[in-house]
């Protein structure tokens, strides 16, 4: 079963040399996670500030600064993995750095097929 | 990365045949990434309902039924894509369904260092 890893944080919650050990420790993990055949995707985001958000109205295009929801907390990073079932999530979920900080959100993923092959490594 | 957002109770009362249509137009629009080489992963996510959230405070494991936040529209979807430019990354945003309903997040990835390739 795949599931999706959502890390939420404050982003004012670690100093730079945090921020560089929580990098490290996660690529750790990752590298963990693909060693047991698990690892799918993991990837840090931009800060919040660097989002838009984009919807669509009667053919209308409304394009805004900022994430879709504002929270205290907001999206960091994810992990996607290849988990035996939502124990197995919750237990990577609790390596993950993050969620000493702030909280790690965990979503089954839904197998839709007809997707194309994965294209690459983000 | 684009986080699509979608209202649940939205799509209850579409029906299941529009909830199907919308990812077929979904499944056309990967396809068409894939074509441009835009396309690394997407994939739709189950019901909210699903979610679990993790803290660890003080060595301890806290575990809780439920998304980390109570939002009317909620993470429904996710497409990570291999763009030029926000501008590119939005033009695809737009085109998917979810964007008439809900809304779509772009976020920039960081591309860090040492990751595992899979």
């Amino acid at each position: 079963m795949k599931y999706i890893l959502l890390i939420y944080m404050n982003e004012g919650a670690m100093t730079p040399a945090e921020r560089e050990a929580c990098y490290g420790e996660s690529t750790q993990l990752a590298h963990d996670l693909h060693a047991s055949g698990k690892f799918i995707s993991a990837s840090p985001l931009h800060p919040v500030a660097t989002a838009k958000s984009v919807r669509v109205r009667e053919g209308k295009r409304f394009i805004t600064d900022g994430p879709f929801a504002e929270t205290h907390e907001a999206l960091g990073g994810y992990y996607l993995i290849d988990a035996k079932d939502l124990d197995d999530a919750i237990a990577v979920a609790g390596r993950i750095p993050g969620a000493r900080k702030g909280t790690v959100e965990i979503r089954p993923i839904y197998e839709l097929t007809g997707l194309p092959e994965a294209g690459g490594v983000a | 990365m684009l986080l699509c957002y979608d209202d649940e109770a939205f799509w209850e009362r579409q029906g299941q045949d529009a909830l199907h249509a919308a990812m077929q137009e979904a499944v056309q629009l990967t396809r068409e990434l894939h074509a441009k080489g835009q396309y690394l992963l997407a994939s739709p996510l189950h019901p909210v309902a699903t979610a679990s959230s993790v803290r660890v405070r003080d060595g301890k494991r806290h575990i809780t039924d439920g998304p980390f936040a109570e939002t009317r529209e909620v993470l429904g979807g996710f497409y990570l894509l291999d763009v030029k430019d926000m501008d590119e990354a939005i033009e695809i945003a737009a085109r998917h369904p979810g964007a008439r309903h809900g809304g779509v997040e772009v976020r920039p990835v960081l591309e860090i260092q040492g990751l595992p390739k899979n």
